[in-house]
């Protein structure tokens, strides 16, 4: 397999961008939080170092199983994480709302349809039943995670919930990834492999460019603090402290009367 | 272009139409109100009268006491005397929006004080609960039935609402936290 400047090029600082990733989460104790992501981000280091052998070692056909067991294993990966994401949003005590439970499940399964006929309507001119099967799986996978990642933020801002700032930044990455996954899958999929190389490699090249802009984006937000609590004024204690023990009468009222 | 091609990146053109005008939206509005200030929040509250409101609840709660004892007796509030008091679906709606701020003022203690988190799931269910009867009394309302459905639904919400209100206040009392007088004064 030839591979061009480029090609190395944007091998390399993806790997040495996923190795700065990872450590920003070890370091800034955020694994333990993101613990799907976090293994996301191994994964694609294992990932680079298996292919790069496999590609010196192996044969064309070794590239392609471990490739594409490998993009299975990261799609499996980036449901979780949207699981992961949904846990931090709208299950913060560790327990789903009932009325939550609803909505995600209504999310989850319009977004699986209409990703599913999205798919569907795509025909992608190749030259192989399995190289079509490729591309409108990719365009599936694609629409799906793009329609989660927004679809959570929105669900997010109807019923209230806040997004703490790490959460945001993970999910905004992977929203903004997953949109321009579906324009590259779209053009995969309309210009199909056959009118030359040259355009795959295009649409790959600017896959990779983005993701590596979001992997810079991680690092950054993840390796910063969420801003600090609010501090209290010296005006707002007294005026605490006149009026705690009203409120305390109100409360004993209350419980009083509920005891009647 | 083939038939199947032009609908194949109509329907793309349009799926991404949509999920960037929601994730714009967004964007825009959060944005927009990244951390509401305090003195919005309050801003936020719609006036009601707290008395009408407590002596509602505590009719209801009292009531629920006594039914729970064995005693069936009704609460000594009319129907009727709720829907003056409180101003019908009208006054039930300002609790309604009112109960979305204090869920708001819950997560505005929550950055400084992270034990509120509970009790803003609490609200958070409370005010669901509200925005359904509220939701039935209104659907009540376009059938011309709302005199009949307001005492199953609306005293309810108002001993629901009161509950909240108390909540809240609890949690500000227990966080020690100054803006406790602005929030009495509000609530």
């Amino acid at each position: 397999m030839h591979l061009t400047g480029l090609d190395r090029f944007l091998w390399a600082a993806t790997f040495l961008g996923h190795l700065v990733l990872l450590f920003v989460l070890w370091k800034r104790d955020r694994a333990k939080l993101f613990p799907f992501f976090t293994a996301l981000v191994s994964t694609n280091i294992f990932r680079t170092i298996a292919l790069y052998v496999v590609m010196h070692l192996g044969t064309k056909d070794n590239y392609f199983e471990v490739y594409w067991s490998l993009t299975v294993l990261d799609t499996v990966l980036q449901l979780c994480i949207a699981y992961e994401m949904a846990s931090h949003v709208f299950r913060p005590i560790g327990v789903w709302a009932p009325d939550m439970r609803k909505s995600f499940s209504w999310l989850l399964g319009l977004s699986f349809i209409a990703a599913g006929g999205l798919s569907w309507l795509a025909s992608p001119p190749t030259r192989t039943i399995v190289l079509a099967v490729v591309i409108k799986t990719n365009l599936f996978v694609a629409a799906w995670m793009s329609e989660l990642f927004v679809g959570m933020m929105a669900l997010s801002r109807r019923v209230r919930r806040p997004w703490k700032t790490h959460v945001a930044a993970i999910a905004k990455g992977f929203g903004v990834y997953s949109i321009v996954c579906v324009v590259i899958e779209a053009g995969h999929t309309y210009f199909g492999v056959l009118q030359g190389s040259e355009l795959y490699t295009a649409w790959s090249h600017l896959r990779i460019a983005v993701y590596l802009g979001c992997v810079v984006y991680w690092m950054f937000a993840l390796w910063r603090d969420a801003p600090p609590s609010r501090t209290l004024t010296e005006k707002m204690r007294a005026q605490l402290l006149s009026l705690d023990s009203k409120v305390e009468y109100d409360l004993q009222t209350l419980r009083a009367r509920r005891e009647l | 272009m083939s038939t199947n091609g032009v609908y194949f990146l109509v329907s793309v053109g349009l799926f991404l139409a949509v999920l960037i005008a929601i994730a714009g939206l967004d964007y825009i509005r959060r944005r927009r109100s990244p951390q509401e200030s305090w003195e919005g929040l309050m801003r936020r509250l719609i006036s009601v009268d707290r008395a009408r409101v407590a002596k509602i609840a505590m009719d209801f709660i009292v009531a629920s006491h006594q039914a729970g004892s064995g005693n069936n007796d009704d609460g000594e509030l009319e129907p009727e005397d709720i829907f003056g008091l409180i101003g019908g679906l009208k006054g039930l709606e300002v609790l309604e929006k009112n109960s979305q701020v204090l869920i708001d003022l819950a997560c505005y203690l929550q950055s400084s004080y992270p034990e509120a988190l509970a009790i803003a799931e609490q609200l958070r269910q409370s005010a669901r609960e509200i925005e359904f009867h509220v939701g039935r009394l209104r659907g009540a309302a376009q059938n011309g039935s709302l005199e009949v459905n307001f005492p199953f639904y609306g005293q309810p919400v108002i001993a629901t609402y009161y509950r909240m209100t108390r909540q809240l206040l609890a949690l500000y009392e227990e966080a020690k936290v100054p803006m406790l007088a602005d929030l009495e004064r509000a609530l």
